[in-house]
């Protein structure tokens, strides 16, 4: 699992690449919690690089927009893949999170 | 050293040899591991001070006669008999090597007896300030140098005349600190060797006993999860219904469920809990208890999903979420009511168009968020039709290849083999699912409900 982060405007957005797996999901949380820590709680998830989630994968994304919206933040997401993008639609997930078409629209909304 | 002291060296250390042959034998022996243990029973006590005072009589016997003085390791026996048994064993041992020595006569009989019958005391002194342990090996050396030093100064002091007594101590004093040094190092080293033995013995076997603990825990987990699946498929009049569980381990976070609700209407579920293992069959018996309470002779099926939405957010089950689809089946009017939270759309292959259609109503995962509106959808089933409930395990099979078994595969498969009986199809998708796998070992568990109305 390659991530690799930029801050832009206070929002920092994390770029992932790679199968968000069981695995893969827990490298995932410790990245979120990072910058969490580092008292961030504005983070946009460009999915581009993702072309495949499981469960696991979705259970990451959902606490760690929970614990974000708990601190007066959020995590919105982008540049979902249609395969991605489906198994969000599947677990009506994407009533829960904001979803954009680029970076640039999901940084802007903040 | 003069070629005297070399000879005798030569000759003590062989005597050594014999002794730790003698001692390995003993270490085989249960009482020997047995007082290692800290086992220091009367029988065990006795045991030990007949043996080491047995081979401090060979120390003894084995020594060599120097201007009437005995270069010997008798004071061996009882050194390690203290160092491992304590004083009661050691001054046994120490006495029996002792008062043997005493009868050998000669003029340092008895600085000589004396000594013995201290080493083994002394040792015993150390092994209780240890507070009952073996000292180890470069404590055991230590004190065997020290106690031969200590021997030799009684020789000293008691045997007379003086000058013979100084000329056998010069001559013995080397040699016989260097045989019981060298024999103390072989006999504490077995002994550390032997404690460590013991040691990881007993962790290894503790690690068993834990191991053979957790797969026993597993097997009443597996069947109390098992008893959490219905037992039996209810009989729906003018419907035929099968369905399967296989979870990918012991332990899994699928369930499927049928609800008596009225005399015409069964609540039909499948779900799949996040996770795997103990975690997820916790809590998918948590979900699954809950849904049927709440869903008993309840006809609501929105509004009841809602509910049990937001008892499950009541408890913070940390970030575990549930994929339920649940629908209540009226077998008089033949309409299947039903809620979609998150989970894969059942497939409903109608009859009369041989079209699939996607069951879903957009409800978002259980577990997720408090307060969440799940809508409800009605939908007629026509003589004929023919509904797949399953599970992810059964889209998201892997192969090889890493390719996933997918939708489209499962709506062909049923397309392909809508008129098997319902066991059969359930059979035939758990067969082609497994087939597509080829041994690619199962990651997801596996659940399939299939129901088709009588044409």
């Amino acid at each position: 699992m390659e991530m690799t982060g930029k801050s832009v405007n206070n929002v920092e957005v994390v770029f992932l690449n790679g199968r968000l797996d069981a695995y893969n999901s827990n490298l995932v949380e410790g990245k979120f919690n990072e910058i969490i820590d580092s008292g961030k709680v504005q983070i946009v998830a460009d999915l581009s690089g993702v072309d495949y989630i499981s469960s696991s994968g979705l259970r990451v994304m959902l606490s760690s927009l929970k614990k974000l919206n708990k601190m007066g933040g959020t995590l919105k997401l982008s540049c979902l893949q249609h395969y991605v993008l489906e198994v969000f639609e599947i677990a009506g997930f994407t009533q829960l999170f904001q979803i954009y078409d680029s970076d640039k629209e999901a940084i802007a909304s903040f | 050293m003069d070629p005297l002291s070399i000879t005798l060296f030569t000759d003590l250390v062989e005597k050594v040899c014999v002794i730790i042959v003698i001692a390995y034998l003993l270490s085989r022996f249960k009482y020997f591991t047995e007082v290692l243990e800290g086992k220091l029973t009367i029988k065990n006590q006795i045991i030990f001070i007949l043996i080491f005072g047995a081979i401090s009589i060979y120390g003894s016997y084995s020594g060599v006669n120097i201007f009437g003085a005995i270069a010997n390791v008798r004071d061996l026996g009882p050194m390690v008999a203290g160092l491992i048994g304590g004083p009661v064993v050691g001054l046994g041992a120490g006495l029996i090597g002792g008062l043997h020595r005493l009868t050998m006569g000669g003029f340092t009989c008895v600085p000589c007896s004396l000594s013995t019958v201290l080493a083994g005391l002394f040792a015993g002194i150390i092994y209780l300030a240890n507070k009952k342990r073996f000292i180890g090996i470069w404590g055991a050396v230590l004190f065997s140098i020290l106690m031969e030093t200590f021997h030799m100064m009684l020789a000293l002091i008691l045997a007379s005349p003086f000058a013979q007594a100084l000329a056998v101590v010069e001559n013995l004093f080397v040699p016989m600190i260097l045989a019981n040094a060298v024999g103390m190092f072989i006999f504490a080293f077995m002994i550390t060797n032997l404690i460590k033995e013991r040691q990881t013995k007993k962790e290894r076997d503790k690690l068993h006993a834990q191991l053979e603990r957790k797969k026993k825990e597993l097997e009443i987990a597996h069947q109390i999860q098992e008893s959490f699946l219905p037992h039996t498929i209810p009989y729906i009049e003018n419907y035929q219904l099968a369905a399967s569980s296989i979870p990918a381990q012991e332990v899994g976070g699928d369930f499927y469920d049928f609800i008596p609700i009225s005399g015409k209407q069964t609540g039909l579920t499948i779900g799949d809990v996040s996770g795997k293992g103990i975690p997820a069959a916790l809590f998918m018996a948590f979900s699954r208890t809950l849904l049927r309470a709440k869903a008993c002779r309840n006809p609501g099926v929105g509004r009841m999903i809602e509910s049990v939405n937001n008892f499950i957010n009541e408890e913070p089950h940390s970030d575990m979420f549930v994929t339920l689809f649940y629908g209540v089946l009226d077998d008089e009017n033949n309409k299947l009511t039903f809620v979609n939270a998150g989970h894969n759309p059942p497939l409903l292959w109608k009859n009369e168009t041989k079209d699939i259609i996607k069951l879903s109503t957009g409800g978002v995962v259980l577990g997720a968020m408090k307060g969440l509106k799940m809508d409800e959808k009605t939908i007629n089933i026509d003589p004929g039709d023919l509904l797949v409930l399953y599970t992810d395990g059964v889209t998201e099979a892997v192969n090889k290849q890493e390719a996933q078994f997918g939708e489209e595969h499962l709506i062909k498969l049923i397309q392909k083999n809508h008129n098997l009986q319902v066991e059969d199809l359930k059979n035939k998708i758990i067969d082609e699912v497994y087939d597509f796998a080829s041994g690619t070992p199962q990651a997801d568990d596996i659940t399939l409900l299939v129901l088709r109305r009588n044409g």
